[in-house]
């Protein structure tokens, strides 16, 4: 992920250590779910790049996941930082059309910002 | 006088009582229009008229313990039973408002359907229990007595169905209560906006005529109530009236088998189903409540309650025609409208409906002798067929009926859950997704171009933002603005660690003197501190325009878009730092800027730490680029290769600290913070990120505190806002989230000391 330029890339590598802390194994218990992201980092749909938070197994990995997540989002690099951080609320992404969401609604009601990291600053 | 003095209220022609309006001729208008539009409310009262929710629905009790959902309390009043008869009888029946008798039954009723706000069923066959047992071996309890609670909720219950009909709401005559004037207020408050949601569909004087009739009765001043609605309330009245209701009712099961078989006991004992009415007739009298009832209502009619508006009126035209007399203009004095207001402060004529009408036979009297021959023989007939009701029904019949009716519902329930259940919710989202694929290549191109639409818009707005980005964002009301050297105050205001004084302080310099680099160099120093990037970018990127080799002010804009995790923003000032430097310049080709690869960038910055490992700022800048690309040990050893040089630099401090919460090193990141802190006590940006060191860990209680604390020093930093959001909410504090919406620090400090 190194490579990308993506915000959500970064923030998606220090989800990929969080999920090895304690906290994040906890992540794993409370939800048990497997996310798909396709992030785009101008226009939902072109040029995305496919993230998976797997909170079953507790990994973050680039490229579609292999059988069916229980919820694919997409967005926009900078809207998914915005729910991310809580800036935005999912439910009002959804609304607006900042956030595509397909697969069980309940595992998506369960995508909110307190799962991701939030990054420290210098 | 002239008519203009009428009309605009001159002192001389003020309408005594007329506190509202200062103008007569208003004042009259407004009494005749009232007085009209409470002629036809009284009308609207007259019982018999009256279809009240709960006697309607005799045998929809049996859902009770399936409507104990909230907000299903409205709905069960729509409820109709199908027997037209038995709701027939009923409905004369209510119409008797305040006799023992309807009081009686109601509180016979009240078990079978519980009232509004009662959740949890068992409430009510408690209370059947006793009101049956009551009921049938001595007196019925009225209603409106008992413990004050119990006749405060059910007054309010019976004004809360009176919505349901749309029914006026009768005044009641209630016990001393003994409300507090805290509780009358609250009442009063409450009922007015209740009254609101309830009559949406009727006009305002309905509903201040209901509302003043409910307040009157509870004793309650209603003047008070021009402090205005609050609109939205109403969840806090149904809590409070369950408050009450839990309060007075002790919580007992009962199997609702229980009372349906305690019922049909009680009932063998009176196996004559007429037992209930001659009981009834016993209590009363034959027709007891009958002539109870047209006593009452021709004392009323002799009140003249009906008329007093009419009375209001003529007082207020009599008022008017005296001022008017006096003003001795003979055309005046001749005029229609002089002549009108005459004889209407004489009573010849009244204005009935919003028309005028010549006054003849009172009209109220004639309501009253309508009525009389619209209920002549209407109170035995009603006993008759309640008699007949019964005999047909038996009343096992009824107690059969409702465990019918529940199964019925039950099965019916199950059914819809069942129903509920297969409708699965992933197959609807995925049809849904493919309506809108279908919809993408098919029919509705429209909406698809209405939707490319909305995205251009989008772009639009988000490239607006983007360039406003970036764009410094000056404070109002800015007290240094004409300080005779605000950035020597600013950097002292800076020194002692007042960063959100010093911000002030400098944004005045730079108001001053534009061109200031260190101004706005130490402006974006300032606001970085602060925890807030995006005008620590603003600024240092004015500084950059006027400075555009000043190294810190590189460094900064680098470490700014770090943070943003705008990386090749990053990385063409991190570059730009070693382009610059004076020493490491000539590592840097020009023309490579253009296109940058993080490898590059990094291969010569390790290259110049090698010509100058004791150069801090080089690690520092390494330290920075390895957060860039995620590389969080290597940017570790940079910043404690930076601190061996500069231990007392509290940024290096938490730019370690950051880096070693970023990678999962909390405990350590921790340390460093309060590394930084030591050195700078005011340091909103290490108190923040301790705040989301605790968070990441999990340990939300801890995170609020720190949050709180970075808040207190700068209210400005929306990112600390955000991450408290979400930190009261996994904390399970939602109870102060209102308080973070609306930034309200006191009651957060409050709570939440550090």
């Amino acid at each position: 992920m190194a490579n990308s330029t993506l915000k959500s890339a970064a923030l998606l590598d220090q989800m990929k250590l969080h999920l090895s802390s304690d906290a994040g194994k906890g992540l794993v218990k409370k939800i048990g779910l497997v996310y798909q992201l396709n992030i785009a980092p101008k226009k939902i749909g072109f040029e995305e790049e496919i993230y998976v938070v797997d909170l079953k197994k507790g990994e973050v990995t680039k490229g579609p996941y292999k059988g069916k997540p229980d919820a694919t989002f997409s967005f926009k690099d900078e809207d998914f930082i915005k729910i991310a951080s809580g800036k935005m609320n999912p439910q009002m992404a959804f609304m607006r059309g900042a956030m595509k969401i397909k697969g069980s609604i309940s595992a998506a009601q369960k995508f909110t910002p307190d799962i991701f990291p939030k990054p420290s600053k210098l | 006088m002239s008519m203009r003095e009428l009309v605009t209220g001159g002192a001389a022609c003020a309408v005594p009582g007329s506190s509202s309006s200062s103008n007569p001729l208003g004042a009259l208008a407004n009494s005749l229009l009232g007085s009209s539009s409470k002629t036809q409310e009284k009308l609207n009262e007259l019982p018999g008229t009256a279809v009240t929710g709960p006697s309607t629905s005799l045998y929809s009790g049996g859902d009770n313990q399936l409507s104990t959902l909230p907000g299903f309390e409205n709905e069960e009043q729509e409820l109709r039973h199908p027997d037209a008869q038995a709701s027939e009888f009923l409905r004369g029946f209510r119409g008797a408002d305040h006799g023992g008798f309807a009081d009686a039954w109601n509180e016979i009723q009240r078990p079978q359907l519980p009232p509004h706000g009662l959740r949890g069923g068992p409430l009510p066959y408690t209370e059947f229990d006793r009101v049956y047992e009551n009921g049938f071996q001595s007196q019925p309890p009225p209603t409106l007595d008992g413990p004050p609670g119990m006749v405060l909720s059910n007054f309010l219950h019976s004004f809360m169905r009176s919505s349901g009909t749309g029914v006026p709401f009768g005044p009641a005559m209630l016990p001393v209560l003994g409300l507090s004037e805290r509780d009358k207020l609250c009442i009063r408050d409450r009922s007015s906006i209740m009254a609101r949601h309830f009559f949406a569909d009727k006009s305002e004087e309905f509903i201040n005529a209901q509302v003043n009739t409910l307040l009157h009765s509870l004793d309650i001043d209603s003047d008070f109530r021009a402090k205005g609605p609050i609109p939205g309330r109403y969840p806090e009245l149904e809590e409070y009236w369950n408050e009450s209701q839990g309060a007075i009712q002790p919580v007992i099961h009962n199997p609702a088998n229980g009372w349906i078989n305690e019922f049909s006991q009680q009932k063998s004992l009176h196996s004559d189903p007429e037992a209930w009415v001659n009981m009834f007739e016993q209590q009363h009298g034959a027709k007891g409540w009958a002539s109870e009832f047209q006593q009452e209502q021709s004392q009323m009619t002799s009140m003249n309650q009906i008329n007093s508006a009419n009375m209001a009126a003529m007082e207020q035209a009599r008022m008017l025609a005296h001022t008017l007399s006096q003003n001795n203009n003979p055309k005046f004095q001749n005029s229609k409208f002089h002549q009108f207001v005459s004889k209407m402060s004489r009573g010849e004529l009244i204005v009935d409906d919003n028309q005028i009408k010549p006054a003849g036979v009172s009209s109220h009297v004639g309501w009253a002798e309508e009525y009389q021959q619209q209920h002549k023989g209407a109170p035995t007939s009603w006993v008759n067929e309640f008699a007949q009701n019964e005999l047909s029904h038996g009343t096992n019949g009824w107690a059969k009926e409702f465990s019918a009716e529940r199964e019925l519902h039950g099965s019916v329930d199950d059914k819809w859950v069942q129903e509920f259940s297969k409708l699965n919710v992933n197959d609807w989202a995925e049809e849904f997704g493919h309506q809108v694929g279908e919809g993408v290549l098919g029919e509705s191109s429209e909406w698809l171009d209405g939707y490319n639409e909305y995205l251009n818009e989008q772009q639009a707005v988000k490239q607006q933002s983007n360039s406003s980005r970036g764009v410094y964002l000056f404070s109002d009301m800015n007290p240094y603005v004409g300080h005779p050297d605000p950035l020597k105050e600013g950097q002292e205001l800076f020194r002692k660690g007042l960063l959100s004084e010093a911000v002030l302080a400098l944004e005045a310099e730079v108001i001053k003197n534009p061109e200031n680099a260190e101004g706005w160099r130490l402006l974006g120093i300032t606001h970085a501190e602060n925890d807030d990037d995006q005008q620590a970018i603003a600024s240092m990127m004015r500084a950059h325009e006027v400075d555009p080799t000043n190294l810190e002010v590189l460094l900064a804009l680098g470490v700014s878009h770090t943070n943003e995790l705008e990386q090749a923003e990053a990385l063409k000032y991190l570059y730009g730092w070693l382009q610059h430097h004076p020493k490491y310049g000539t590592l840097a080709p020009p023309e490579q800027s253009a296109s940058l690869f993080f490898a590059d960038v990094a291969g010569l910055f390790n290259e110049a730490a090698r010509l100058s490992p004791d150069d801090a700022d080089v690690h520092i800048v390494l330290g920075v680029l390895y957060n860039l690309s995620r590389e969080f040990d290597s940017a570790i050893k940079s910043f404690q290769s930076a601190l061996k040089l500069k231990p007392r630099d509290y940024s290096l401090w938490n730019k370690l600290g950051a880096t070693q919460a970023n990678s999962v090193q909390s405990a350590d990141a921790l340390l460093a913070y309060q590394q930084a802190l030591d050195l700078k006590p005011n340091y909103v940006r290490a108190w923040a990120n301790m705040g989301i060191s605790f968070a990441n860990q999990g340990l939300y209680e801890d995170s609020i505190r720190y949050y709180v604390r970075a808040l207190a020093m700068n209210p400005k930093a929306d990112n600390a806002w955000q991450y408290l959001r979400i930190s009261l909410s996994c904390a399970s504090r939602n109870d102060m989230l209102e308080a973070c919406d609306s930034r309200n620090l006191d009651v957060l400090q409050r709570e939440f000391p550090l």
